[in-house]
């Protein structure tokens, strides 16, 4: 739970712009994490896209290679399959 | 002439290594572009072995780098109150389906300062020391919080990095 009273002072900008740098990897890693699971829920990109408000092309862009599953990896070979 | 063309192919080389090590350090740390703080990782795996000398010059264990990098997000996050729950440590690597090499504004400022760096110095290989030299001279960032938590002096490694230069090892 953040504490309004505990951020850093204005007079110390080092401090609070460290505080920054570090809440977005968290938030970054959070959006990752988070995307992925929704995904294998079997939430589609364009549900995924409007939860974070941003456009389908960017929340797939961004995402599409860390939901790849193994399934979906081997589905991209080409197969031949000798006719009976 | 030929020693010219020479060193700026070997230098070719090095920054190949150097750029696509930062990559690999920032995607296995689950950050899509490399900073600075990746650059200096990257530096200390050159295999000219100059940038974790400089860090040895002065006392300190190269090895503690990444560690402190983790660290510094800790207390930055422990000053506004807010418990990363363990997410700083917990990454899940990052699988780049960029084509072209991105960095983040630090990590152009390491290439763009190192650049300028080594247009003053042409006869020298471009090595290790020269990057960790760059990142020293910085005043905020990443690398240099990192740097605090381990308790370097920047201006103590600047010299480090210097009688690397003149160490004539390379």
């Amino acid at each position: 739970m953040i504490d309004i009273k505990s951020i850093p002072s204005p007079d110390k900008p080092a401090d609070a712009l460290a505080a920054v740098v570090a809440l977005r990897l968290m938030a970054d890693r959070l959006e990752r994490k988070t995307v992925k699971r929704a995904i294998e829920q079997g939430w589609t990109w364009a549900q995924v896209a409007e939860a974070l408000g941003v456009t389908r092309q960017a929340a797939h862009k961004r995402h599409a290679k860390q939901c790849l599953k193994p399934k979906d990896q081997n589905s991209v070979r080409v197969t031949h399959v000798q006719p009976a | 002439m030929f020693n010219r063309l020479k060193l700026r192919m070997q230098d070719m080389g090095t920054i190949k290594k150097l750029i696509l090590g930062a990559d690999a350090q920032a995607h296995r740390r689950g950050e899509d572009e490399p900073g600075a703080e990746h650059y200096l990782l990257s530096a200390l795996e050159l295999p000219d072995g100059s940038a974790r000398r400089v860090f040895e010059r002065i006392g300190v264990d190269p090895s503690g780098l990444q560690q402190a990098i983790q660290e510094q997000y800790r207390s930055a996050l422990d000053l506004i109150g807010v418990d990363d729950n363990g997410m700083i440590d917990d990454s899940d690597p990052v699988i780049s389906n960029q084509l072209l090499h991105q960095s983040k504004p630090s990590g152009q400022a390491v290439m763009k300062k190192l650049y300028e760096l080594k247009k003053g110095d042409k006869d020298a290989p471009l090595i290790g020391a020269h990057v960790v030299a760059v990142i020293a001279a910085m005043e905020h960032g990443v690398a240099v919080r990192a740097f605090n938590t381990m308790g370097v002096d920047q201006r103590e490694l600047s010299t480090a990095a210097q009688d690397e230069f003149n160490s004539g090892l390379l």
